[in-house]
């Protein structure tokens, strides 16, 4: 038994050294570092074998041994030593009752767990620790000494005890408040990132920046390894990356990485379902695409972008590490989507607009030039008609004054035909322009007879032609007139670049393509085909490659002849050589009117055997006529009720076939049918004596209305 | 030939100046009115001038200034009619567009013997003999 002086020495003692534990935790913020050297503290300020914290778990039932004195610590640290609040060792008493307890000699103390860690233990003292109500922990101190504590050191070690408590607690309370802040800050660094997506993407008109600006943004302000945005094509069936952090995203797009709507792909799947995806170990998720160009990514999410209820297509930003993505993250992350996705529609409603806008103008624009063009080109046209008949005019005095001085009048004949080129196609660029400008009349036409009648008219040898006509053609549905012209260029085009050639030679080709939609009219040249730089430029007005005698309109003309019948056009070089153009006339898709024929007309044709002759003869003769036909007209004209002569005949001269039906007296029974009309042919024809110059009829109804069947 | 008179109606001085010039070097004696109301005016001179004798044809453009002195493309056809009106046969041959095949067509059914695209003279002279052979 102490005496009072010892026993008063061993309390100051005591006090002093829990004087030294308190200063000493209170000033460590770290709770790691705090209960390390808490222990250290304790052994060395009372000189015992052995202290150790306790912290009661999350769920209550523990008392986790947080620091050890020593490498026995450290070996049960490792081990996870941990004992049951309220249990039966000190520990578990210690927390479960609140309450300090000393074990002396404990070789025969009940309560005391044998551990085998602290073998030389001859003294316990478990104490528990508290902040306000709540036990959050134990102290376990040991001693090698026997019967080494008092019921009196309880009280100071218990005050001890309280004040690591308290440094515990504030030491977590310290970690949690840094938690709290650092969370509050990233957040207010998303926020910041949101809203400057936010803020940018409303500035931003062009899609391109728009989309580039927001995935740094993502990955800047989030610190992830790569974000990217997909947009959906128009057909929807694919998600097309458009923008991609780095020079990943740069390779993925320069390779048009897309990935199929309603695919296995995240981004797939989220376009689809217009949902989040998240793969937080994306090695494991099936629906993961194992990217090689982003070799690292360990977590991915998937966010859609939706406006309305139409999904335009989805962002997708990844991380290295593993569940790289908090609740936060994935709130504000669609919250920015979100906001980029209205972006996107804006800037896409804003494009529509602006090409609406550019349609209207350039629409309004052409409709504009072109009447004030169409007026000035007339009026020019008009006055540089008398110029030829002046230079005709100047011509002939000029030859007569030839021998006063011969050098002289060559030079003025010279600058005469000068002049007369220049009035020449002045007028020729009126007639191209205001031609192909004329209100059309499109009816059904056989087009395989259109371009037929127009080589004849061109004047072009059938030896230099050949023809490969599809069998049982549609009809198409034209003006004939402009159909004629638009041949008529591109035969005369054809001709032009045949000049140096040996042996120019014409392929024309008219089969049905676009599942039937169209008949296409494919004229080849054997040329030298047009060089890659012209293939497009040839469709301007103005633009020639042949020099300044060419106005450069025809083809021009084509293409707008082309357009006011809803067919196509196109040019490219023929795999054998030369240029082939190819017009696609649409397919009359009417209702042919039903007529009901019928006849005792007695009919002379006078045709080659071509499929329009053909189709005369048989609707004739199906109506209970009689028809005949003849090139040459060595037939006897007497009995015919009406004769039919095809404007463009390749077996005969046209002329001399109406002189001979004019002096038999038949001329007023003679009809000229043409697949166009054009004045001075008319004019070259009526004087025959014939009845009229007609369009062609191509059905059955328009013949019935010539024939007044 | 030289008794050959014709009439030449057009707006467009040079036009009408660069055919009458034609006409007269091919031997014709060609009068020329500036519009409608001066062409029906000499027409109707014509017929009473007992010296040179009433004109044997006329050339008359489409679209000019009609009887109102307003701008009109029928105002040759109006002219036309009150040509014929007076002489039934005479014979006219109407200017037009290059392409103005029913216009054309129409003149011809209200009484022209021709048409003739304006801009190529070289014919017009072997035309006119024509329509005049023929008579």
């Amino acid at each position: 038994m102490p005496d009072n002086v010892s026993l008063a020495e061993r309390r100051a003692t005591l006090l002093h050294a829990a004087a030294k534990v308190g200063r000493n935790v209170t000033s460590i913020l770290d709770p790691e570092l705090l209960l390390d050297q808490t222990v250290d503290i304790i052994c060395d300020a009372f000189g015992f074998y052995y202290a150790g914290v306790f912290l009661i778990d999350e769920s209550g039932e523990w008392a986790v041994l947080r620091a050890g004195r020593g490498e026995a610590g450290a070996a049960m640290i490792a081990n996870g030593h941990k004992l049951k609040v309220d249990g039966h060792s000190m520990i578990g008493a210690a927390t479960g009752q609140r309450k300090a307890l000393i074990a002396l000699d404990v070789g025969v103390e009940p309560v005391h767990f044998k551990n085998p860690y602290l073998p030389d233990t001859r003294s316990e003292m478990a104490l528990p620790l508290s902040v306000g109500d709540e036990v959050i922990g134990a102290l376990t101190v040991q001693s090698t000494d026997e019967a080494a504590f008092t019921e009196d050191d309880i009280t100071v070690l218990q005050t001890m005890a309280d004040q690591l408590a308290v440094a515990i607690h504030n030491a977590h309370l310290h970690t949690e408040n840094r938690r709290l802040l650092a969370r509050a800050e990233r957040r207010a660094r998303l926020l910041e990132a949101a809203s400057e997506v936010g803020r940018d993407v409303t500035s931003i008109l062009d899609m391109d920046e728009l989309l580039n600006k927001t995935v740094d943004i993502i990955c800047d302000a989030y610190g992830f390894y790569y974000a990217g945005v997909f947009l959906v094509d128009e057909a929807g069936e694919w998600a097309v990356l458009k923008a991609g952090r780095g020079e990943a995203g740069a390779a993925m797009i320069a390779a048009g990485h897309k990935l199929g709507v309603g695919g296995h792909s995240m981004i797939g799947a989220c376009v689809e379902r217009g949902q989040a995806r998240i793969a937080l170990d994306v090695g494991e998720e099936p629906v993961h695409f194992k990217n090689p160009y982003l070799p690292h990514t360990r977590s991915e999410m998937a966010l859609p972008l939706i406006v309305g209820d139409k999904t335009m297509g989805a962002v997708t930003v990844q991380s290295i590490e593993e569940a790289a993505f908090s609740d936060e993250d994935i709130a504000s992350l669609q919250a920015m989507a979100d906001q980029l996705a209205i972006a996107i529609n804006n800037a896409r409603l804003l494009k529509e607009l602006e090409a609406a806008h550019a349609e209207l103008l350039r629409t309004k624009t052409f409709e504009a030039l072109a009447t004030s063009t169409l007026v000035a080109i007339h009026w020019i046209g008009n006055k540089a008609l008398p110029i030829s008949t002046s230079v005709g005019l100047l011509r002939e005095d000029l030859e007569s004054l030839h021998d006063t001085d011969p050098d002289l009048v060559e030079s003025m004949l010279e600058d005469l035909q000068t002049v007369e080129d220049s009035a020449r196609l002045i007028v020729s660029v009126q007639e191209h322009l205001i031609g192909p400008a004329r209100e059309e009349k499109p009816s059904p036409v056989m087009v395989d007879d259109v371009v037929r009648d127009v080589v004849v008219k061109m004047g072009i040898s059938s030896d230099m032609v050949t023809y490969h006509i599809a069998p049982d053609l549609p009809l198409g549905v034209a003006d004939v007139t402009q159909l004629s012209r638009a041949f008529g260029y591109v035969l005369r085009n054809g001709l032009e670049a045949m000049e140096a050639v040996a042996d120019p030679h014409l392929t024309v080709e008219v089969v049905p393509v676009n599942r039937g939609d169209f008949v296409a009219v494919r004229i080849t040249d054997n040329g030298p085909g047009i060089s890659e730089e012209n293939l497009e430029k040839i469709w301007a007005a103005f633009y020639s490659t042949k020099g300044a005698r060419h106005a450069g309109l025809g083809l021009s003309a084509c293409a707008q002849i082309l357009q006011q019948l809803d067919g196509q056009i196109s040019a490219y070089n023929a795999p054998g050589g030369g240029a082939t153009f190819e017009l696609a006339i649409p397919v009359y898709d009417g209702i042919l009117p039903a007529v009901n024929l019928s006849s005792d007309c007695s009919l002379l044709l006078i045709d080659d055997d071509d499929p329009w002759s053909r189709f005369v003869e048989r609707v004739i003769k199906d109506a209970g006529g009689q028809v005949s036909r003849s090139v040459d007209v060595q037939v006897d004209l007497d009995g015919f009720d009406l004769i039919l002569v095809d404007d463009a005949l390749e077996g005969a001269e046209i002329r001399s076939v109406l002189k001979h039906l004019r002096a038999a007296g038949v001329g007023v029974k003679t009809l000229v049918v043409a697949s166009s009309l054009r004045v001075e042919r008319t004019m070259e024809l009526m004087p025959f004596g014939v009845r009229d110059v007609l369009l062609k009829p191509y059905t059955r109804a328009k013949l019935a209305e010539i024939v007044h069947l | 030939m030289e008794d050959v008179r014709i009439l030449l109606v057009d707006d467009e001085r040079l036009v009408r100046r660069s055919m009458e010039k034609t006409l007269l070097r091919a031997g014709f004696d060609v009068d020329t009115a500036e519009n409608v109301s001066e062409g029906l005016e000499l027409f109707q001179e014509a017929l009473a001038d007992e010296e040179d004798g009433p004109f044997d044809i006329a050339i008359l453009d489409l679209n000019m200034p009609n009887f109102e002195g307003v701008d009109d493309p029928d105002a040759g056809l109006k002219l036309l009619t009150k040509l014929l009106e007076v002489d039934a046969d005479l014979p006219v041959v109407v200017l037009t567009a290059f392409d103005e095949v029913t216009r054309a067509k129409e003149a011809v059914a209200r009484g022209a013997r021709a048409y003739f695209v304006k801009g190529r003279e070289a014919g017009l002279i072997e035309l006119v003999n024509d329509i005049l052979d023929v008579e």
